[in-house]
């Protein structure tokens, strides 16, 4: 017997139930991959090159390998020189990127060999002693420039530009001449990090006797990262074993296998199974892990005097980096997300990722949504206000509807988007604030957004499994293949099993991410994982619950279908009268006579099609989320200072699981959105990131947080388990237009570059002075 | 040299340049203190030294030898969380958790001298830990929760008593 069941826990759904692993998290006793130490376990570094664009003539190790303390050194000809990529299936031509470069690096820290030593220091120092002779080349860093012909060419792509995505229907031509108002805008945005608090970190340890290697990795997707390090080590799977441990965030940077994780492993096996750990400094984790595709965004709209939006065409250009990660499918979302969003059916524009010789830029969290979030809801604010519409009440008149096709093949089943445009306009007092606080040098903004809860844009399959093990004393194991990185999955999932299959949430024990235990899961991103992997929890707890009932009704002669597990007791389904209880139940099924073994499997994949990318058509999502976002802000007309009064977030999550939960990820996303929005910059000297560190690289902190105002909005979506969608990212993407649309409600200038620094609203300040020093609508009031 | 941790007393040999976080997690195995930039940016290494918060990461060990050092793994009473931690986890104020250990030990250095500070108060106290996934106001809730726990309770916790633990390995 379980020794301690919470009754206050059964049906757990819809409670804010503490965190599964809190108390590990709360007493410092939870183990993190920054935390592992095994015996004899040396330290590696990785070997990179200084120069942004340059081809490797030598490689010299012998120095270094006669260092006391070095026990390996690899570099490209101790591997395969297999290329790994994020999207094989769709975009074969993007998988650029080799473990160890061998002939050419493209960006300052190219991964280029790796040591193993016996510290720290002595690492270093032998890196130091590498000799390589380099040939120098030309290197580009703009994106435009790259573009150009007769720029220096990267990889092969013409022009440097790795992926062109023409995204093209209905009659645009047509439907600008039918057009009352046609404006045109180009937004620029920036750079930006991750910053997840724990570093990339990985512990590579080879068995040399049966040739199988296992990873422990800080990763969000410890099957991806088995199928890349499969790959470039030339193994089977199964002889590859990642496991994840409590992860100290991700947003997007450990979606994929990196050098280190590669290189981990060969050292280890050049080593003769010793482990190595390799650890990210904070520095490298700025200047060489992952970074924000920073865009330049052209759109023109036409839209009539009703607002009715009748066209819209443009153009996106991202600075891709040396390699392409996850590019590909961060310009697809950066421009088919508005179809999620608005009615449109006349629509051209053209993306462009686009290889310079900067740092890689990959996933973040949002996928190319903060981006086009900032441009297209910075753009449709001045649609309205073109018209002298309420920008409120225009966003009402082109939403998306439940239950509609977009142009795109996307089905939009539960939509909650106009009740959350509605509510959060309600709850901010919209109506007497919007253009009215402006004698205070205040205003209010309001942008909306949606996101899909995963993505059919990688593979031929995007499935979730779980398995749900109830054990003789009642003690239930969840396993699955889903990768908590702090958001709260294991949580989430665990509460789904408990309430699906009937027992207090105090029960469940989860076991996640680890390749060689659990069942495959793509990973955590897209906001996939509740969604997807909650239905495989559902349906495996489901399962568990048939082979109780199965024995009880054996032994009672009844039938199964008559009877359920509901709230610790078995029931009758007809007049809900209690059976017996569920331990009693379990007692039976491993009892004497019946020994049945109580496993349940689930798996499940989203009813999606895949995204054909030459037409851009394709139901990406099982289902979609969507969100109204209201900044109140006050803009110092003295400093340029931007201070963000209030912000309201309406959100259509379908049903939240752990509303607590829900309400720190909005909560998190919105603090990541005003940084983003108002200060965090990567800043680059010639592919050289110049602030990688916390004193100059601005991240949100605690001193300035804005009370925030969640109003969950549960649609209860057909598709999801209880009724639950995928959230998380979603509140991130509308979160700087909502700033910038109040900063030009408080003082009348329109920023159209991230960050909006105080140097960029004192300058536009004083361009609008300039422009009109007489007839200021504040002057007026 | 002779170090308090959690009132548990360790003898351990020093080089002479290690902080008090490398003595903590390489030499003690206190793993529970993280660090995420390893100068003094992120405020992840926070640990108590009588009541006061301090950095780890650029607290050289030996001069805090024979100092009464608090971690978060000695916050606890036995099977009874801290209010701070208990209210951490009410509050759903923790996410990944890389922060939180420091993020817990700023707060009860706070708490510990003012139980009910005012936001701003609060703010400026957390503002040199760093905290990437919650947005720090469910970390302002449980505070408030932690600090009133904290001034109703009557009995002082059992001041320090050392228990002598023999030499730990410390070969560099």
């Amino acid at each position: 017997m379980v020794q301690t069941i919470n009754k206050d826990l059964v049906n757990p759904v819809g409670k804010s139930v503490p965190k599964i692993d809190g108390k590990g998290i709360v007493t410092g006793q939870i183990k993190y991959v920054f935390d592992v130490s095994l015996p004899n376990m040396l330290v590696g570094k990785m070997l990179r090159s200084p120069h942004a664009h340059a081809r490797i003539l030598s490689i010299d190790t012998s120095k270094a390998e006669k260092l006391s303390g070095v026990k390996a050194i690899v570099t490209a000809k101790d591997t395969h020189l297999i290329k790994f990529g994020s999207n094989e299936y769709f975009f074969p031509h993007t998988v650029d990127q080799l473990p160890l470069e061998d002939e050419k690096v493209r960006y300052i820290g190219d991964e280029i060999g790796a040591v193993a030593a016996v510290d720290e220091e002595t690492a270093e120092e032998a890196l130091k002693l590498i000799d390589i002779k380099y040939e120098v080349l030309p290197a580009v860093f703009d994106m435009e420039e790259a573009m150009k012909p007769g720029a220096p060419a990267i990889h092969e792509a013409m022009n440097n530009i790795a992926v062109i995505l023409p995204v093209n229907f209905g009659n645009v031509d047509r439907a600008f001449k039918e057009s009352d108002y046609i404006r045109e805008d180009i937004f620029r945005t920036q750079p930006a990090a991750h910053c997840s608090m724990e570093p990339h970190v990985c512990v590579g340890q080879w068995e040399t006797f049966s040739n199988k290697v296992t990873l422990w990795s800080s990763s969000q997707a410890p099957f991806k990262c088995r199928e890349a390090l499969a790959k470039c080590l030339k193994m089977d799977l199964n002889d590859v074993r990642v496991i994840k441990l409590a992860v100290g965030g991700g947003f997007g940077s450990k979606l994929e296998m990196m050098p280190m994780d590669f290189a981990a492993c060969v050292l280890s096996h050049k080593s003769g199974g010793l482990p190595v750990k390799i650890t990210y400094t904070r520095e490298e984790e700025f200047s060489f892990s992952r970074r924000k595709h920073p865009m330049i965004y052209k759109i023109k709209s036409g839209i009539k005097k009703d607002g009715t939006i009748m066209a819209i065409t443009g153009e996106v250009i991202a600075d891709g980096g040396a390699y392409c990660s996850y590019g590909p499918t961060v310009i697809a979302a950066a421009i088919m997300r508005i179809f999620m969003v608005y009615k449109i059916k006349n629509f051209r524009i053209s993306g462009y990722r686009v290889y310079t010789n900067n740092p890689i830029s990959g996933a973040i969290r949002g996928f190319g949504g903060v981006q086009s979030g900032f441009a297209i809801e910075s753009h449709i604010d001045m649609l309205a206000k073109g018209i002298g519409m309420d920008p409120m009440e225009f966003r009402l008149r082109n939403a998306t509807d439940p239950n509609m096709v977009t142009i795109n093949k996307m089905y939009l089943t539960s939509n909650g988007l106009k009740e959350c445009i509605t509510k959060a306009a309600a709850a901010a007092d919209w109506k007497n604030k919007y253009s009215k606080m402006r004698n205070q040098c205040r205003g209010i903004g309001i942008a909306v957004a949606a996101d899909v809860m995963g993505s059919k844009m990688y593979k031929s399959h995007e499935s979730a499994g779980s398995i749900v093990k109830v054990e003789e004393d009642g003690s239930v194991y969840l396993f699955t293949g889903a990768a908590d990185t702090g958001q709260g999955a294991n949580t989430a999932l665990s509460q789904i099993a408990a309430q699906e299959l009937g027992v207090s949430y105090s029960r469940i024990r989860c076991k996640s991410g680890d390749t060689e235990i659990t069942p495959f899961d793509t990973g955590s991103f897209a906001s996939r994982v509740t969604f997807i992997s909650g239905n495989a929890t559902k349906r495996a707890a489901t399962d568990a619950k048939k082979q109780i009932l199965n024995v009880v009704a054996e032994e009672y002669k009844l039938n199964p279908e008559d009877l359920d597990i509901i709230a610790e007791r078995v029931i009758h389904k007809k007049d809900s009268s209690v059976l017996l209880n569920f331990d009693k139940a379990l007692d039976l099924c491993y009892s004497f006579n019946y020994g049945r073994q109580i496993i349940g499997r689930g798996s499940y994949n989203p009813k999606t099609t895949p995204v054909d990318f030459r037409t851009a058509e394709g139901n990406v999502s099982g289902s979609y989320g969507f969100e109204a976002q209201i900044a109140e802000v006050e803009v110092d007309k003295e400093t340029g200072h931007v201070r963000i009064i209030k912000m309201w977030d309406a959100h259509d999550i379908g049903k939240a699981i752990n509303p607590q939960g829900v309400i720190g990820q909005i909560e998190g996303s919105i603090a990541m959105g005003i940084g983003y929005s108002l200060y965090e910059d990567l800043k680059f000297k010639n592919g050289r990131v110049v602030n990688a560190n916390f004193a100059n690289y601005r991240l949100p902190k605690a001193i300035g947080m804005p009370e925030i105002e969640t109003i969950l909005i549960e649609t209860i979506d057909p598709e999801g388990p209880f009724g639950a969608k995928g959230m998380g990212e979603a509140s991130l993407l509308p979160t700087s237009a909502a700033i910038a649309n109040a900063i030009e409600d408080a003082v009348g200038i329109r920023v159209k570059e991230l960050p909006m620094t105080p140097d960029k609203i004192l300058k536009a300040l004083k361009e609008k002075e300039q422009t009109t020093p007489q007839t200021a609508t504040e002057s007026q009031q | 040299m002779i170090f308090h941790v959690n009132h548990k007393t360790y003898e351990v040999d020093l080089v002479g340049h290690e902080t008090l976080l490398e003595v903590l997690r390489d030499k003690l195995g206190l793993t529970g203190t993280k660090t995420s930039c390893m100068e003094s940016e992120c405020g992840a290494c926070t640990v108590m030294i009588g009541g006061k918060g301090i950095l780890s990461c650029i607290t050289l060990a030996a001069n805090v030898a024979g100092e009464p050092i608090t971690t978060i793994e000695g916050l606890a009473d036995g099977e009874n969380l801290h209010p701070v931690q208990q209210a951490f986890l009410d509050y759903g104020a923790a996410q990944c958790g890389f922060c939180i250990p420091g993020m817990i030990m700023a707060s009860t250095a706070l708490l510990t001298q003012n139980p009910h500070p005012t936001r701003e108060e609060m703010e400026y106290a957390l503002d040199g830990n760093i905290c990437r996934c919650t947005g720090y106001l469910k970390i302002f809730e449980a505070l408030r929760e932690a600090g009133d726990k904290m001034s109703q309770l009557k009995a002082p916790r059992e001041s320090a008593l050392y228990q002598y633990i023999p030499a730990v390995s410390s070969t560099p």
